[in-house]
């Protein structure tokens, strides 16, 4: 433990330096005066006695210095003066040094921001146990040509998986839903509840702080209704009350029981049905757990019946690729011996991946554009630094002369980049408290885990360690090119001469190209998000969103049932119909119409097309989106019927008639035209056959990136229990809504209405994600640009100023002043042509990546890249036209006389 | 000027301290003489080592330092045998304990070394 007390007692010196050295002092003065006393008892004279008691003591100075050294930190001095040294200088240029923070703090903190989203989203694992263990289970539907589609699970799979596998430990079986609540007996609200085998807590590792998790019993036929409630639920509906376990909760107007209260850190992670299929009930926060009692469809079913998700726990030291092989020879196994119609696989995916897998990709690559803005920042600063050191060549070199070591010299010059950088960064950080706070903002909502989004302490390690990455980024080359400076002729050269060597000029010429090159690439990444974005947003739709509003009302309530009821049948139809009368009553409406599920959500009521007459294997039937609607559907979202007829008023007594689109036509029929065919029922627990009346255009109704197959059905032959209602009419939105709230609520004061906006809102917020990537690519697209074009007047500002003299010379020759001009833009051509032809090879490469990113557009669109090029080019041409005019502009007498 | 040239004066037949051995040559001389100040060590170094040791008395007090910073020596001001005010060095506890390893350390050296310079047989 020697070094320990070591270390103490030279830290110790550090701060009683004054009493050390006197001590020193008197000691060394007290070793002389008894050296002297010594040496005049051997009959030396006082001259004599002390020159002898000197030269055996050897030099006085030298051994303070050892002392010294020995006593202190004498590392940690030598940084603490040359940080005294670099602050000192510093503030002599304070146009420096406040440029360089800003620019640091700036890019810093865009870093930083997004860091924190990127770490919250992406890296950060769930707050349960053993995180990694958790994966998501899904099913796959291996069709004929050997692809494969992830699949939401079916119960009976499930639980053959769960029986048969020895990697998974544990795993539950859930749904996600909307329930309406009202505590207070007012109108009720739409709120997230998971429903869940009971083992959901165990696999998840997570206890209830109040009462118990589910038992067994809780999930069997018959059983008491029970509900545990989140942290969020108990504040919500018990504002926290202690004894709330035990007390009855509503949901759905069903009494249920509260047995336990789950902590505040348990936030159920959002998990998709599967890619592209999406409910979106699942984007609610849960705030209740059910337990899930399966009922006959569930146990019975082997086909179809795909609608649960599930989350399994591997056994400890099992890996991903063991368990989803063993699951995938299990479920062919099954297949096989099952004589199952279709092929199924089975494949796992780690939880926290699964849940940003929509999003990842397009948070990667803004952090990595926002990484390419702060390299491209560094190269500005690393370019300014450049300079300085230049200009510091003469002191540089004294310094050498007077022994200064290269380290010392790299140290000195690489302590200020560091001072600058740790300024910036503590900047940049408190910049990204803001930072993200305006991402937050930005961000669509559906933006998983954003409420855990902060920046945390990896965020701040992160932010502390990419300062002094930026500070040896830029800090670096400065600092090297110290080393080559030759004292003598360093000392002997006049100090601008010694500036403009090739070799410098050389350098920050590079290092202008590497800046264009990041720019070019920057800027095609960002014109193709911002040709995608409005391509998404400009195309055909199908369908015309404007004039119309938009109500869903989601029907939980006793008297509406579940699916056996035949009460709760005629009880949704007839709310409906009076529904459907009492907006039409609304002044100024010019029609209004009903569909099953609300317009840009996701695909959801998947089903397949059988036909009679021509049997195909299930696997190879086409997969269709099932509407209920009414006959103002198709007219009020002004959709073109392209053959056959609408649904009429009089089909409502032989409702087996349905409507498809183009797309339908074509996968199911061929080329067959298929007005007045017959299809399989598609109508729950009816398997009465329906006729095709009519074929209507292709719309992006679920979402604007696709056209989906419909089926368009009557709401006669069943009524869904969530309706959407719409409304086409002159008067604005802001005018209706209420107005549709009142008649709505007339109607029946226990419906809840989730969505009640325009249609223009929510097709806006249905391309929020790509409008986000869109708006902050352009955001850091400009500030590269910025940066570059200051990077490039810079770099020919700087040498305009350093070649004035020849400039004078050239004009006092006779010189014409556009040949100056030429002259310096010759310069700034080949970086910045260099940069761009870098650029474009690296943009190749980048872009591979950024394919998937983008909807229907090429990556070598000519109008981005070309576009990009020119924006470039042109603004490269703005920075370099301001030196070249003050280049030719130079007064030769002046000039001539400067030196 | 205070600075004199370390060599003056220095005979050629005087050896420099080898790294290390001026730390032992201090513990031992503090075990045998009891408190002793900087200039009475380096005398008594240098009477015992006969004079062959070309000791600048002024590296003595580096040594002090690092030995005291181990812990294995400590310091007290106190007054010299003229009257002198001076810092007086002693041994401690663990001073006294690291004698014996480092003596042992540098037999070990030397008796390598006389193995080397033994004529050979």
């Amino acid at each position: 433990m020697h070094w320990i007390r070591i270390l103490l007692s030279r830290c110790a010196a550090l701060f009683r330096r004054p009493q050390l050295d006197a001590d020193l002092d008197e000691e060394l003065c007290a070793h002389i005066d008894l050296a002297i006393e010594e040496n005049r008892t051997r009959g030396m004279n006082e001259q004599q006695a002390r020159t002898a008691a000197l030269c055996a003591f050897g030099g006085v100075t030298q051994i303070r210095e050892t002392y010294r050294v020995q006593r202190g930190l004498p590392r940690l001095e030598e940084a603490a003066r040359d940080i005294r040294y670099v602050v000192r200088r510093l503030r002599k240029s304070p146009g420096f040094a406040l440029t360089a923070i800003l620019t640091l703090a700036l890019g810093i903190g865009a870093v930083t921001s997004v860091f924190s989203v990127v770490n919250a989203v992406l890296l950060r694992p769930f707050a349960f146990p053993g995180p990694d263990r958790l994966v998501v289970m899904r099913e796959i539907q291996i069709e004929a040509g050997g692809e494969r589609w992830l699949i939401p699970d079916n119960y009976r799979h499930f639980m053959r998986l769960k029986k048969d596998s020895k990697t998974i430990e544990d795993a539950t079986i859930f749904q996600q839903r909307g329930m309406s609540i009202s505590p207070t007996g007012d109108h009720p609200r739409i709120v997230g509840t998971v429903t869940a085998s009971p083992n959901l807590f165990a696999v998840l590792g997570v206890q209830p702080v109040l009462g118990r998790a589910f038992v067994n019993g809780d999930a069997e036929k018959g059983a008491a209704n029970v509900v545990v409630l989140s942290y969020e639920g108990w504040q919500t509906f018990f504002a926290g009350d202690p004894k709330a376990v035990g007390q009855t909760l509503r949901i759905g107007g069903e009494p249920n029981t509260v047995i336990g209260v789950l902590g505040p850190g348990m936030r159920f992670p959002q998990i998709a049905l599967a890619p592209k299929i999406a409910f979106q009930e699942a984007a609610l926060d849960a705030l209740l757990y059910q337990p899930f009692v399966p009922g006959d469809r569930d146990l019975s079913a082997d086909m179809g019946n795909f609608n649960y998700k599930a989350i399994a726990r591997l056994k400890p030291g099992v890996t991903l690729a063991q368990a989803n092989a063993e699951l995938e020879e299990l479920q062919q196994a099954y297949t096989l011996s099952a004589h199952l119609p279709m092929h199924l696989g089975a494949a796992l995916t780690p939880l926290t991946q699964d849940v940003a897998s929509g999003v990842s990709g397009a948070l990667w690559l803004l952090f990595a554009a926002v990484g390419a803005v702060l390299l491209i920042a560094c190269v500005n600063l690393a370019n300014l630094q450049l300079a300085r050191a230049v200009n510091a060549e003469s002191e540089t070199a004294v310094r050498a002369a007077l022994g200064a070591s290269r380290g010392q010299l790299v140290r000195l010059r690489l302590t200020e980049s560091l001072v600058l950088a740790i300024a910036g960064g503590a900047a940049g950080t408190a910049l990204a408290f803001g930072g993200v706070r305006l991402l937050l903002a930005m961000a669509p909502a559906d933006l998983p885990r954003l409420d855990e989004v902060r920046v945390s302490l990896p965020v701040l390690v992160f932010s502390a360690g990419l300062s002094i990455a930026a500070a040896i980024v830029f800090g670096m080359l400065p600092a090297l090119r110290s080393l080559r400076v030759a004292p003598q002729a360093a000392l002997k050269a006049n100090q601008t001469r010694a500036a403009n060597t090739q070799q410098g000029q050389r350098t920050r010429s590079l290092m202008v190209a590497a800046q264009v090159a990041c720019t070019v690439v920057l800027l095609i990444v960002t014109s193709l998000a911002l040709r995608s974005f409005s391509r998404l947003v400009s195309q055909n739709r199908g369908f015309d969103s404007s004039h119309v509003t938009l109500a869903q009302v989601d029907l939980f309530a006793p008297q509406y049932g579940d699916f056996s009821a035949a009460a709760a049948k005629t009880a949704k139809l007839s709310f409906a119909d009076r529904t459907l009368a009492a907006l039409n009553q609304l002044p100024g409406v010019e029609s209004v119409a009903l569909t099953s599920v609300t317009p840009l959500t996701g695909e959801t009521w998947v089903d397949t097309i059988s036909r009679p007459d021509h049997p195909v294997r299930p696997e190879q039937e086409p997969r269709i989106n099932v509407r209920w609607v009414d006959p103002g559907y198709i007219p009020t979202m002004r959709i073109p019927l392209i053959s056959g007829r609408n649904i009429a008023a009089s089909d409502r007594a032989n409702p087996y008639v349905v409507l498809i689109s183009e797309r339908t036509a074509r996968e199911a029929f061929g080329g067959e035209d298929p007005v007045g065919k017959k299809i399989d029922g598609l109508v729950p627990d009816d398997k009465h056959p329906m006729t095709v009346i009519g074929v209507v255009a292709d719309t992006r109704i679920n979402g604007l990136r696709n056209t989906a197959a419909m089926v368009y059905i009557p709401y006669w032959a069943f009524t869904p229990w969530t309706l959407s209602f719409l409304v086409r009419s002159s008067r604005p939105s802001d005018a209706l809504i209420p107005e549709m709230r009142r008649a709505l609520w007339q109607i029946d004061p226990q419906v809840a209405i989730p969505t009640l906006k325009s249609m223009d809102e929510q097709v806006n917020e249905s391309v929020a994600a790509d409008r986000f990537q869109a708006l902050v690519l352009s955001g850091f697209g400009a500030a590269a640009l910025l940066l570059a074009l200051l990077g490039v007047y810079g770099v020919l500002a700087y040498s305009v100023s350093l070649r004035r003299r020849e400039f004078g010379i050239r004009i006092a020759l006779g010189s014409g002043k556009s040949a100056l001009v030429g002259l310096v833009l010759r310069q700034a051509v080949q970086p910045v042509l260099l940069g761009t032809g870098v650029g474009l090879v690296m943009a190749l490469i980048a872009l591979r990546w950024v394919r998937s990113l983008l909807y229907e557009t090429p990556v070598m669109d000519p109008l981005a890249v070309g576009g990009s090029v020119l924006l470039l080019l042109v603004a490269a041409a703005l920075a370099a036209i301001v030196p070249a005019r003050r280049a030719a502009s130079t007064d030769p007498m002046r000039a001539l006389r400067m030196e | 000027m205070w600075t004199i040239d370390r060599r003056a004066g220095v005979p050629e037949n005087k050896s420099d301290v080898l790294q290390g051995t001026l730390d032992l040559m201090v513990l031992k001389t503090l075990e045998s003489m009891g408190p002793l100040h900087g200039y009475g060590l380096a005398r008594r170094i240098e009477q015992v080592s006969g004079d062959t040791v070309a000791l600048n008395q002024g590296t003595i007090y580096p040594a002090l330092l690092r030995l005291e910073q181990r812990g294995w020596v400590k310091a007290e001001w106190g007054i010299s045998e003229t009257g002198r005010r001076a810092k007086f060095y002693s041994l401690t506890r663990s001073g006294r304990k690291q004698i014996g390893q480092e003596t042992e350390n540098w037999e070990r050296i030397a008796a390598t070394m006389a193995r080397f310079l033994a004529p050979a047989k």
